[in-house]
């Protein structure tokens, strides 16, 4: 095992593209979180009391870097197939199994890196730039801080976000083996939601969506005011994310087993 | 114990198209064993059945006597080159080797000892999208040395090499057999073996056709044939053909007589008084030897193909 685990951790440092998303991940995390943040006027905030939730604007960036999150996860996978490498990598590693879970476990190590230095510098860009906003204590907010709890649970729950974005990329693209269907498919699995709410006028049923859609359940997480309101609980909706993503690993990993590797 | 390949009794077909049909055949050491068949006839699909790629529907293809999928180490035991275009353009080609050595705990630093033994040192730091054909080539031959295995397997290697290339992997194959290994090489060119093999494992339409040595499948066509070169072509084939041999025009001066032995040719040929500066036993070539085997197999095919 760990013969599998150092091979997919070299063959993912040795493609260029593997260190441009990862760095692409943690700019968007604090270039978004920063256009978010640094936008904002306390005063402009509405009649009354201001609700603004600033830990999850800050963290706004979550949007886009999830696309280099979904995007790594396909390729690490899709790479094999689009180039046959996949031959070698099974020749050398017969025990396919093994494949699977070194796969998950370099994506994830990657992923997780990226999305804990994003989500720190998101943090630390909206703490100094919110009080300047107008955004004090006197206003009702504290300085960012993941010492704070609800702060903490959107910090961590973000990075977990990103890393299960990335690990149902792997599994789609094990289903699919096909990069562009593969992108494709995990990039509107992640974006529909917003789109059918959209169309979907009845309230009723943008709750569901907002429920369900993988998106949207996993960033529930993020919450840090109004959770009153939420579609789902933040760890719950987290935990449905996951699901999605260990459905399309295990259907991935049952599919590399069952077939032949490359018809 | 032994190093091995064996195929026994396997089947594989591919959505209905059958592959492999009931193949077997040993690979033994020591030799370099040719893998020859036209295009299509099942030689990749059954070294892809032999590194637990793909599953046979019927039968065992074993490694050393075991299934691929259970050895330990895999590129301890076997090296295969199957497919040169199988690596990533954007990987340098030291780190393809530096993952393959990685993933069967092999020292890195035998990713320069194999790039030295194939040529590519100066190389290896280059992304493999801007090498030719033959430099994949010996990249994929690198890869399959990385474990210095027993047992050694490539499929079509001279495909895309320049003349001093084909040289090479013919010295490489040599030396690795005379050191013992197992060596399964393919070709659909019967010619590109001739020097290289000493047995030979033909296949055609996913069946066995011969498993032979080189030197007794040019025996078998060349049996009871005679090669005669004589100024007097015409004259020569009336008085043999008379005796009841049957006649063919070969190159040169030549006339290729079956159904008589030498002596006798001899004897007939001086009481008509014709003159001949050669006779000799007739050697078939490998090619016309692999064209003799694979004819009915084609013939087979064309009739199906008409029949349908």
């Amino acid at each position: 095992m760990t013969g599998a685990l150092r091979a997919e951790w070299t063959k993912a440092r040795s493609l260029p593209s593997t260190g441009w998303l990862l760095l692409g991940l943690a700019v968007a995390m604090v270039g978004i979180g920063l256009a978010a943040t640094g936008s904002l006027r306390v005063d402009e905030c509405g009649e009354g009391a201001c609700t603004l939730d600033t830990v999850k604007l800050s963290l706004g960036g979550v949007r886009l870097a999830q696309v280099a999150a979904a995007v790594l996860g396909v390729l690490l996978v899709t790479a094999d197939y689009a180039t046959g490498t996949i031959v070698p990598t099974l020749a050398a590693v017969p025990r396919r199994w093994r494949v699977v879970v070194a796969k998950v476990a370099v994506v994830g190590a990657g992923v997780g890196g990226a999305a804990v230095a994003g989500v720190v510098g998101a943090l630390l860009a909206a703490r100094a730039v919110l009080p300047r906003r107008g955004f004090t204590a006197a206003r009702g907010y504290a300085a960012t801080t993941v010492v704070h709890d609800l702060t903490q649970r959107a910090a961590v729950g973000t990075v977990l976000y990103l890393v299960l974005v990335a690990v149902l990329g792997a599994g789609l693209g094990l289903v699919i083996r096909d990069t562009g269907v593969a992108v494709t498919v995990v990039l509107a699995l992640l974006l529909v939601a917003p789109v059918l709410a959209m169309v979907v006028g009845d309230p009723v049923w943008q709750t569901r969506i907002h429920r369900f859609a993988p998106a949207d359940a996993g960033l529930a997480v993020q919450a840090t005011r109004g959770l009153a309101t939420l579609p789902i609980a933040p760890w719950a909706g987290l935990a449905l994310l996951a699901a999605y993503a260990l459905a399309a690993l295990a259907a991935g990993a049952w599919m590399l087993q069952a077939r032949d590797a490359t018809t | 114990m032994q190093p091995s390949l064996e195929v026994r009794d396997v089947t594989k077909a591919y959505r209905g198209t059958v592959a492999v049909d009931r193949l077997s055949f040993q690979v033994r050491p020591g030799e370099v064993t040719g893998f020859v068949g036209p295009n299509g006839a099942g030689k990749s699909t059954t070294m892809r059945l032999l590194l637990g790629l793909d599953a046979p529907d019927g039968g065992d293809a074993l490694v050393n006597g075991e299934r691929y999928a259970r050895l330990d180490r895999p590129l301890t035991h076997v090296g295969a080159l199957l497919d040169a275009d199988a690596v990533h353009p954007s990987r340098r080609a030291r780190d393809h080797l530096l993952w393959l050595a990685r993933s069967n705990r092999l020292p890195d630093a035998r990713v320069g000892e194999v790039l030295d033994q194939v040529g590519l040192a100066s190389v290896g730091r280059k992304r493999v999208g801007g090498f030719s054909l033959g430099m994949r080539q010996r990249l994929g031959i690198a890869a399959a040395l990385l474990g210095d295995p027993p047992v050694v397997m490539f499929d079509e290697p001279t495909n895309g090499l320049d003349p001093d290339g084909i040289v090479w992997i013919r010295e490489l194959v040599r030396t690795l057999a005379s050191q013992g290994r197992v060596v399964l090489v393919s070709s659909h060119l019967m010619r590109e073996l001739q020097d290289t093999a000493d047995r030979l494992v033909v296949i055609g339409r996913g069946r066995l056709v011969a498993d032979t040595t080189v030197d007794d499948l040019l025996g078998t066509v060349s049996r009871d044939q005679v090669e005669v070169v004589t100024p007097h072509r015409s004259e020569a084939t009336t008085v043999l053909a008379n005796a009841g041999a049957r006649v063919t025009i070969a190159g040169g001066d030549g006339v290729v007589v079956e159904g008589l032995p030498g002596d006798r040719v001899a004897a007939l040929l001086g009481t008509a008084g014709i003159a001949f500066t050669e006779l000799r036993r007739y050697r078939a070539s490998l090619e016309e030897a692999y064209m003799a085997l694979t004819r009915d197999a084609v013939e087979f095919a064309a009739a199906e193909e008409d029949g349908r």
